[in-house]
């Protein structure tokens, strides 16, 4: 029987009942909190912009094993062809098109190989023909949304101010090789000990991702794009001692690049690749091996996605840009062809081909309609998505800001920065067998992460609204800082 | 490394889990709701719905991302909602 003694003690049994319930309540609501803060500091942290938290290889960090194919994830169907890097270039050809605005000449005119190329691609002539035109109504935009830009364009300059001396005109035969003061090759030990050792030297050198393989002579251009030993009009003889291609590949500064086409520049990432593989190059001949080293802008010999395929760093997508894991498209490579005798990487397969069928955000973003949305063609023999790349480039001169657009790269869902949320998207597409995450993922990106009008992109004399991707970063707003 | 990436922080989160666990546990004992094994999970994965809908929210936030940070609250909310209500009725059955 309850005794009137008892009820202090129940008391106590009853208070501390409800301050148990009252501490796990505030608890529960401290630790959802905790968790939104966390998430909150994940979104924000500087750790997450992938390829700029260290060096030493930390940035590669994908299980690339797991997705490794024996054969390359793009399709040959038939006979191939190399790509003429003088016409299906489009910083080689563009000139020409240029000058035969200003003189009024027709297809017919000009010389060959171009006459050949335009009569094949009469629309790319009228595409190439208006870049003057389109810079000249650029230029004519209203002092006010012209000098929004000048940081930009400052910081862009400033990132392609250094730069390693262009290699010359000799033939490869003698530029590539070491010079007076090496020796003849020294013996390497193992192929796999001296793939380990270049990969680490070229994070020591700044690469944020590098792959090798062997390399596939349907990538070195059959005509040069631009003189580096080579005569501009006579087939390039594929060097016996480019038996090898390392890839390297360093991130654009993420939070211009967010805002392309205007605040954001390649010239950053451009430069560290180059940088990479000219140091690359001399450490290769100082062993006494060949090497040459194919940069941007448009210092190569040979076209660089396919060899990044090959070398497993990554699959093309749609905008015909390579997706890696780490960095989505946002990177600028450069390749360094090489005797050294190396054990290769394995091309991978981790899930784009599948995502870019349905997922079409590229196209449906890009301003200029240079990405299709239809199925993939058949290009040089090889079956793959191709870039309008006239009607891209025609983009680039339309609008402000350093060269050049990079939406596609912004908008690409694969080009995300380093949190637990696109971390775990990726692991999510890359595993799932069924597709059902491909479709959902690609829907909630398109529905989320939405982005302005593509021709909104343009410059306001061109009937856009000089938009950009997402909002500029705090140091690159010319007016919180300059008086104008 | 700030504290949300601390082992510290995380320890504090357990400790939470702890007690709300515990806290849980004397409530339905209070109302006289049985808890048997089968509960458990129901509560912990809808919980665990919730942590991750608030963590993707805070992320978004913190990313700029506000349309993703506005549609994840809604679409969390209604998902939530929902699954709250079979949750509550599953832990209400004696
Ligand atoms: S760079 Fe711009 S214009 Fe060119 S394909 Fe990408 S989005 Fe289109
Ligand atoms: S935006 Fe979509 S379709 Fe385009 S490359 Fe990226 S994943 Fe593929």
């Amino acid at each position: 029987m309850k005794t009137e003694e008892d009820r202090p003690r129940r008391e106590l049994r009853v208070a501390r009942r409800t301050l148990i319930k009252a501490a796990g309540a505030t608890s529960a609501a401290l630790g959802l909190s905790g968790l939104g803060l966390c998430g909150y500091q994940a979104g924000r942290d500087p750790d997450s912009y992938t390829g700029c938290e260290g060096l030493q290889g930390a940035a590669q960090s994908f299980n690339r094993k797991k997705f490794a194919v024996d054969e390359p994830p793009y399709e040959k169907v038939g006979p191939t062809r190399r790509a003429d890097g003088r016409t299906e270039v489009i910083f080689s050809r563009v000139g020409v098109a240029r000058s035969a605005a200003q003189m009024g000449k027709r297809i017919e005119d000009l010389d060959e190989p171009f006459r050949s190329y335009y009569e094949q691609h009469p629309e790319d002539f009228e595409l190439d023909k208006q870049n003057s035109e389109l810079r000249r109504k650029v230029a004519e935009d209203s002092p006010e949304n012209r000098n929004r830009y000048i940081l930009a364009e400052a910081w862009a300059d400033a990132m392609g101010a250094v730069s390693p001396r262009p290699i010359g005109n000799e033939p490869p035969e003698i530029s590539d090789f070491p010079g007076r003061r090496s020796r003849s090759p020294f013996k390497m030990k193992s192929s796999a000990a001296t793939a380990k050792l270049i990969k680490k030297v070229s994070y020591e050198f700044g690469t944020v991702l590098i792959g090798i393989t062997k390399l596939n002579h349907d990538w070195v251009y059959k005509y040069p794009s631009s003189r580096r030993g080579f005569a501009m009009n006579e087939p390039i003889e594929v060097p016996k001692h480019w038996e090898y291609a390392i890839v390297v590949g360093t991130p654009m500064s993420w939070d211009p690049m967010y805002a392309n086409p205007n605040y954001g520049t390649s010239n950053d990432a451009y430069s560290k690749s180059r940088i990479v593989a000219f140091r690359l190059a001399s450490f290769i001949k100082r062993l006494g091996y060949a090497a040459r080293p194919h940069t941007p802008g448009n210092s190569y010999d040979l076209m660089v996605p396919p060899i990044m395929v090959d070398a497993g760093l990554g699959e093309q997508g749609r905008h015909s840009i390579v997706i890696t894991p780490e960095l989505g498209c946002n990177f600028r490579p450069a390749v360094v062809t090489t005797n050294l005798p190396m054990s290769t990487d394995k091309p991978i397969a981790f899930g784009v081909q599948d995502f870019c069928k349905n997922c079409k955000i590229c196209a449906e973003q890009c301003p200029s309609g240079a990405i299709s949305k239809a199925d993939k063609k058949i290009v040089r023999g090889y079956k793959r998505y191709q870039l309008h790349s006239s009607k891209c480039f025609n983009f680039w001169n339309s609008n402000h800001g350093s060269l050049g657009c990079r939406v596609c790269i912004a908008a690409c869902p694969y080009t995300r920065k380093s949190n637990w949320v696109h971390r775990t998207a990726l692991q999510v597409t890359a595993n799932d067998p069924t597709g059902i995450s491909d479709k959902l993922l690609a829907g909630m990106q398109k529905r989320f992460y939405p982005g302005p009008e593509p021709s909104d992109f343009y410059a306001a004399t061109l009937g856009g609204k000089n938009a950009s991707y997402r909002e500029p970063p705090w140091w690159l707003r010319t007016e919180d800082f300059i008086e104008l | 490394m700030g504290f949300f990436e601390s082992s510290f922080f995380w320890f504090i989160e357990g400790l939470f889990a702890c007690l709300a666990i515990i806290a849980l546990r004397t409530w339905t004992q209070d109302k006289g709701i049985p808890m048997p094994f089968w509960k458990w999970p129901v509560v912990i994965v809808w919980v665990l719905f919730l942590a991750v809908s608030i963590a993707y929210i805070g992320t978004s936030i913190g990313e700029g991302e506000m349309d993703a940070a506005f549609f994840g609250t809604i679409f969390a909310a209604v998902i939530a909602s929902i699954s709250g209500v079979v949750a509550w009725r599953l832990l209400r059955m004696r």
